[in-house]
């Protein structure tokens, strides 16, 4: 199974950026931990991560091209204003899924609007960088149970 | 030892079959139970599972889960926001576990936010951190379960 992690603007700060909110995992050792999780059942995990909304968009295409099996993403900011990435993952047919640290319905309301939710099959959130690893687990799990 | 998961399912989820237009097909609360009782099993949780249509009785296992579990998994369906229930009582109930920091995660077994499936909204609550788990049919409570026994152990 091969699944792209996609990770939007200012997660790359993760660690020093607000710690109260996102913790104190960088993204570097957070998607270490994700990779070595996938392979261990054989699933080849990619981490990747952009300020710039058109370079996210242009990575759910490559999916597209590349039939990959699954999309994590985590749009950040992007989540609140972006249909350009709303539009991309419609386009993708595999299993996706929308990924927060946080949970957005708790905080301001300028996060309570996802126009990511709409055009994914699951959302995760609130649940800390620890989410990453229970999706990567859940992903593998569920390929095991429909082989 | 802090084990004890109180999971509760809130209205209308004793009757799953409503959920197959959403390609969660042939589920029944049962199921849900035993894969629930199979996971907090093989991760050392001790685990109550329950329904209610009441709110009443809503209300009371949200009070014993400040006294009695360690964690929360709650499936709310429209009790977060429908007037079926005083939304005060239900997010201050909330708030309470979450403050004696104890791990609660929201989850549904639909995608709440695609078309059609408006019939509820995420729990807001001004104090603590709830989590948020939807679309994985059956899974979203595995994925919810580990989360819990993660934040236990760390806890």
């Amino acid at each position: 199974m091969n699944i792209y992690v996609i990770n939007g603007p200012n997660i790359n700060l993760l660690g020093t950026r607000e710690p109260e909110i996102y913790g104190h995992e960088t993204l570097d050792s957070i998607s270490k931990e994700c990779i070595k999780l996938g392979s261990k059942d054989g699933h080849d995990v990619k981490f990747m991560q952009s300020n710039y909304e058109g370079e996210l968009v242009e990575w759910i295409q490559d999916a597209i091209n590349k039939k990959i099996d699954a999309i994590v993403i985590n749009a950040a900011a992007y989540t609140h204003s972006s249909i350009a990435i709303h539009d991309a993952l419609k386009s993708f047919p595999g299993f996706k899924i929308e990924l927060h640290i946080s949970n957005p319905h708790l905080r301001e309301t300028f996060r309570h609007i996802s126009f990511i939710s709409p055009a994914v099959d699951a959302v995760v959130a609130g649940l800390g960088a620890d989410g990453y690893s229970h999706v990567i687990e859940l992903l593998a799990d569920l390929q095991k149970s429909y082989k | 030892m802090n084990n004890r998961l109180l999971i509760i399912n809130g209205p209308g989820l004793s009757d799953l079959s409503n959920f197959s237009e959403y390609g969660h097909d042939d589920l029944t609360l049962e199921k849900v139970q035993q894969k629930c009782l199979e996971t907090c099993e093989s991760l050392g949780l001790s685990l109550v599972f329950c329904q209610t249509d009441d709110e009443v009785e809503l209300t009371n296992y949200l009070t014993s889960a400040c006294k009695e579990f360690d964690a929360l998994i709650i499936n709310p369906i429209g009790y977060s926001h429908a007037s079926l229930i005083d939304s005060d009582v239900y997010t201050s109930n909330i708030e309470t576990i979450t403050l004696q920091n104890k791990p609660v995660i929201e989850v549904h077994i639909a995608n709440i936010f695609q078309k059609g499936i408006d019939i509820t909204k995420p729990i807001k609550v001004s104090e603590g951190s709830v989590g948020f788990v939807s679309g994985f049919g059956i899974h979203s409570y595995d994925l919810a379960i580990r989360a819990v026994s993660k934040k236990l152990r760390i806890n």
